[in-house]
């Protein structure tokens, strides 16, 4: 009796009728119309942009670095993102920890704070450090009369800079820190271990893909700022243009292969950034289970 | 003894989740610590451990005070709930890391892990990583990591909570021969009664951030003093029941019968078709109203009749609650005597057990039936009486304050009158009447978060400390015992105060296992209760009669206050 049963409902389940039918043919309209956009949007100009810097064969693409201009801007870019990176995960380790493990009065308020980069535009943040430390602002007075350049010169690029891409560690660590727990912090302290070692022994290894993705993240937004940047570098050139202003200045001045050259650059970083991620996030599945 | 905990204290946003504990757990011995959910065992664990901080008390571990020492000096093995282990490592790395830490050399760590894996009886899964455990292997896991550091105390939170029940039985056994095999100090705690008697060599049932009782299983069992924790170990039904009772207090009353709590177990009822058929003594009648089969016991709801009812309850009573008895029956018990639904049976008790409680129900005393129904309903009452699961009744008796005697009997177990201006007259006759306890209730009071207990006259009477422990056991409050000396008072006065107050303290420990503070004023008595009183809302004052049916007069401007605090003459 209940053989037959069986046998039945699966030759039921297994016959195609006419809903199955026609929730293939949406499935299928859904997936093209996606990969359709997808190709549009994203993947045409990126292509274009590997077509324009190849446009005149691989001696010119290459040439276009030789540039000391574009050197320099390429140097500024990556010395930006060795300071600003670094120091933003400090922060964010250290904000993602303090929201995950403590109550505190002004909590919600503080993350808010750290959400503020992404609800500003980058070109209000950039304003506000000249508003501070422009030779009008707030502090422009004392800053000069100790001969310290902050806007037109590094300290503004970093500042700036550093200010656009703080959310991205904190962000992706506190629902992370806050969905593991503090167990086994707990109970390596009750184990004999030291705060510290609690940290680099337990903690860390446990957030660690959270925690390299959010690097990523931070590092490619670090040299890929434009807006807030623009406002506060001044565009000296050899000086103070990063990559991005630089693309900018060298397509306003019809140099396209050296523009697209440059801005292949960052297309490449960007690539590489999700491939990382990609494996971070097989990675992380593969050792969490999840 | 190994662990000691002296008058604890953990306070969330003003309230005590750990209330005034003390315990001491013997070496060796392994102590289980039951509660429902949220009755603060798990932060208590937690501070012995040193992960929570406490705000007053002391903890002591083999005679070192560690109140003050960080959980990583504490050298205790902590299991918790959910494993915790290091997801990242290995089964072996995990139960090396307390080794790794104290830089033991590899051998030595090498040799102990082997060790601790035959312990709990997982050899072969050294290099497993904890996801590819079942729940029953990550926890013994989590066991055998807490005691790779040789602590002298193992605690463990809840360690049960996440499996199975087949995976429980076989890890208790597990944890059991462990905790024998090394002789380790070992507290657990858990909500599950049967795991509780299965384990410990001695339990402690806490509730409301307090410990309740401590003691063998089978004593706690047998003969509880308190309701909850009857209830709370086991089925039990509590019958109130009027006794003479002529203790040393009694002795210059008038014989009254007294209210008392018994419990009566489910197993201990015997069920038969008639009062003579019954071999135990007689309890009353009933109709069989629920019956299930659960296996080896058979589970009966029986209703009592009004016969018992008479016994169980005032004919006063508004609204008499009908009285059901709770019986289980073994197999050879069924096939003796079948039974079907609403079948007429005879109760008899084969052993009941009288809690010491003096608190035994409330009878709101009130001058009408309207000023009767608003006592009745005060929120204050009501909550009290279901956390005591115990019978409030009304009685209505129109010449309450006047001096003319009351013709009805004496109202059962604490009386209950209104506050107000007209307060202290009716306590006056109540008082006459020799009946205490008396409660005097605002119509707005708040739910008690602090006790005030205040002995009016020179000595602390047993009967006072009895009422404010049995109380105390009820309420989420905490409490304190004020002396007031006149402000004038010379040294040697002040010394004689205090060494009282600190009398009464050690008695309330000593008999009734209640943990209070002291504190000693200077100033008039009114004026300084008052002010105390006056600070803060959600108080109340339990007031400790001179002697028994006697109340100063200068105190009754204590039951005229408006807003007022409920009151507790006793």
């Amino acid at each position: 009796m209940v053989g037959i049963a069986a046998t039945g409902a699966a030759e039921i389940a297994r016959r195609p009728g006419r809903g199955t039918l026609r929730s293939a043919l949406v499935r299928w309209v859904f997936i093209a119309l996606s990969l359709g956009f997808l190709a549009a949007v994203l993947l045409a100009p990126l292509a274009a942009v590997f077509a324009t810097a190849l446009g005149q064969g691989i001696g010119a693409y290459l040439d276009s670095f030789k540039d000391p201009d574009t050197g320099s801007a390429i140097r500024l870019t990556l010395l930006t993102a060795v300071i600003v990176v670094p120091l933003n995960t400090i922060f964010g380790i250290s904000a993602a920890w303090a929201i995950a493990k403590f109550e505190f009065r002004g909590k919600t308020f503080l993350i808010t704070l750290i959400d503020l980069p992404f609800a500003v535009s980058p070109i209000i943040s950039g304003l506000v450090y000249v508003l501070l430390f422009g030779a009008q602002g707030w502090f422009g007075i004392w800053l000069q009369e100790h001969n310290i350049d902050v806007i037109f010169a590094l300290p503004g690029i970093v500042l700036a800079t550093l200010f656009v891409t703080f959310p991205y560690v904190a962000r992706e660590l506190i629902p992370l820190m806050e969905q593991l727990g503090n167990d086994e912090e707990e109970a390596a302290i009750t184990l004999g271990a030291s705060g510290l070692m609690t940290f680099v022994r337990v903690t860390l290894p446990k957030i660690r893909w959270g925690l390299i993705y959010g690097v990523i993240l931070c590092n490619a937004r670090a040299m890929g700022e434009f807006g807030a940047v623009s406002v506060v570098s001044g565009h000296i050139r050899g000086l103070t243009t990063t990559m991005p202003l630089h693309i900018e200045i060298l397509y306003n001045e019809y140099a396209f292969v050296g523009a697209f050259a440059v801005a292949s650059l960052l297309t490449l970083l960007a690539v590489v950034t999700l491939i990382v991620k990609s494996v971070i996030e097989w990675q992380a599945s593969r050792t969490t289970g999840h | 003894m190994s662990i000691t905990l002296d008058q604890v204290t953990k306070q969330y946003q003003g309230n005590p989740v750990v209330n005034d504990v003390s315990l001491a757990v013997a070496e060796g011995e392994f102590f289980v610590l039951l509660g429902p959910s949220g009755s603060g065992k798990s932060t208590l664990l937690r501070a012995i451990a040193g992960l929570t901080e406490v705000d007053h008390g002391r903890i002591t571990l083999f005679g070192r005070d560690v109140t003050q020492v960080s959980a990583r000096e504490r050298e205790v093995g902590f299991v918790f709930q959910n494993y915790a282990l290091f997801r990242h490592m290995t089964v072996g790395e995990n139960i090396e890391f307390a080794l790794r830490v104290r830089r033991e050399k590899a051998a030595e760590r090498v040799r102990r892990r082997k060790e601790l894996l035959e312990l709990i009886g997982l050899a072969d899964m050294d290099d497993r990583l904890p996801i590819q455990l079942s729940g029953g292997q990550q926890q013994r896991v989590a066991v055998a990591r807490a005691l790779a550091h040789k602590p002298k105390v193992l605690l463990l939170d809840e360690p049960f909570g996440a499996l199975d029940a087949k995976i429980r039985e076989e890890l208790r056994r597990t944890i059991r021969s462990v905790q024998r095999e090394l002789g380790i100090t070992t507290i657990l705690v858990t909500h599950d009664q049967e795991e509780a008697f299965a384990l410990g060599d001695r339990l402690g049932v806490m509730n409301l951030g307090r410990l309740l009782e401590a003691g063998r299983p089978t004593d706690l069992y047998s003969r509880p003093a308190t309701r909850f924790v009857a209830t709370f170990l086991g089925a039990a039904n509590l019958l109130l029941r009027r006794e003479a009772r002529l203790g040393p207090e009694a002795a210059g009353q008038s014989r009254r019968e007294q209210e008392v709590v018994a419990m009566l177990r489910p197993e201990e009822a015997e069920l038969a078709p008639d009062r003579d058929a019954l071999t135990t003594g007689f309890l009353g009648y009933g109709h069989v109203e629920e019956m299930q089969f659960t296996g080896a016991l058979e589970r009966l709801r029986v209703r009592m009749g009004t016969e018992a009812a008479e016994r169980h309850a005032d004919a006063s009573a508004t609204a008499m609650s009908p009285v059901w008895i709770d019986v289980t029956r073994t197999q050879p018990e069924q096939r003796a005597f079948p039974l079907a639904p609403g079948q007429l049976v005879a109760v008899g008790t084969r052993r009941i057990h009288v809690l010491p409680t003096p608190l035994s129900s409330f009878t709101v005393c009130a001058e009408s039936r309207e000023a009767a129904e608003r006592l009745m309903s005060n929120h204050w009452l009501t909550d009290l009486a279901a956390r005591m699961q115990t019978r409030l009744s009304a009685q209505v008796e129109p010449q309450l304050a006047s001096e003319i005697p009351a013709p009805g009997p004496a109202p059962a177990g604490v009386a209950v009158v209104a506050a107000g201006p007209d307060c202290p007259a009716k306590v006056r006759r109540l008082l006459g009447r020799g009946v205490t306890p008396i409660l005097c209730l605002p119509e707005d009071a708040e739910p008690p978060g602090r006790v005030v207990v205040h002995f009016a006259g020179q000595v602390a009477r047993r009967a006072t400390l009895a009422m404010t422990a049995s109380l105390l056991r009820h309420v989420p409050a905490e409490a304190v015992f004020l002396g007031i000396l006149p402000s004038g008072s010379p040294e040697r006065t002040r010394t004689a105060g205090v060494r009282q107050l600190l009398d009464v303290r050690s008695e309330a420990q000593a008999g009734h296992g209640l943990d209070v503070r002291t504190e000693l004023r200077l100033g008039d008595r009114i004026e300084e209760l008052l002010r105390e009183l006056g600070s803060q809302p959600g108080q109340m004052l339990v007031l400790g009669l001179p002697e028994a049916g006697s109340l100063p007069e200068n105190f009754e401007a204590l039951l005229t206050q408006s807003p007022g605090w409920p009151v507790l003459l006793a």
